[in-house]
């Protein structure tokens, strides 16, 4: 039971200056390079896939309604 | 044990010149002047590399020094206070210190997906000066009569395109 105790408290004082470690590069800003990056990317690509005329070709199945094609 | 005695054999031999690590601050008084060893030799503690052959404060105050000496003695007469301050002489960071979370992947995906987005730029540039014309079969008037041309065909009847298509309602199957 004592040894326990005495881990805990060994445990609770490296807890104590874990929690006091300086923020790093990653913890001021990574929040918000990961937000800006993935917006970015989300943004540029469906305007490239959708505004921008590129032909993905996609399948007729449910979509496209017929047109006649025979010259008569 | 051989690798270990190789190592200080190094230590004591190449002698002038930092190594790679160059200004990568030791903090607080981790190596004396006078020993120039290279870095990588006598790393920080790490989860490969635990036991370093060097204390990583070497520059002892005289109470410092007190409490080395009284090291040497039986352990059990040391407090708990005693036996973290000497932790703390031995090793830059323990255990659970070395093994933190970090929030580096945030930066690291932020920055990948910047790039992603940069090369959608990269794909909007290249649609506008580098597609050659778009040919006239894949307009959506074209198309449509190519799909109708298709069905009249009855291609793929068995899995495809025309086994799709319902012929009796004249509409795409549900």
């Amino acid at each position: 039971m004592l040894p326990l105790a005495r881990n805990a408290r060994l445990q609770v004082r490296s807890n104590q200056q874990t929690m006091k470690r300086a923020s790093d590069f990653h913890d001021k800003y990574g929040n918000a390079i990961l937000a800006s990056g993935s917006i970015f990317c989300i943004t540029v690509w469906t305007y490239t896939a959708t505004q921008v005329g590129i032909e993905w070709n996609l399948s007729p199945v449910g979509r496209v309604t017929l047109k006649e094609w025979r010259d008569q | 044990m051989f690798s270990r005695a190789a190592r200080s054999w190094v230590l004591r031999t190449t002698g002038g010149g930092l190594g790679t690590r160059g200004t990568h601050s030791p903090g607080g008084s981790a190596r004396s002047q006078g020993k120039m060893a290279p870095y990588y030799t006598n790393h920080y503690a790490q989860r490969s590399y635990p036991m370093p052959d060097e204390p990583y404060c070497t520059e002892l105050t005289a109470e410092q020094q007190a409490l080395k000496e009284k090291e040497k003695g039986s352990w059990a007469q040391l407090s708990q206070e005693e036996k973290v301050a000497l932790y703390r002489l031995q090793f830059r960071e323990s255990f659970a210190e070395m093994n933190r979370r970090s929030s580096e992947w945030k930066t690291v995906m932020g920055c990948v997906f910047f790039f992603i987005g940069l090369t959608g730029l990269l794909i909007w540039w290249q649609r506008v000066y580098v597609f050659p014309e778009k040919p006239v079969t894949l307009t959506d008037e074209r198309k449509a009569q190519q799909l109708q041309r298709l069905l009249d065909m009855k291609s793929n009847p068995v899995q495809g395109l025309a086994s799709r298509w319902d012929y009796e309602r004249k509409e795409w199957k549900k």
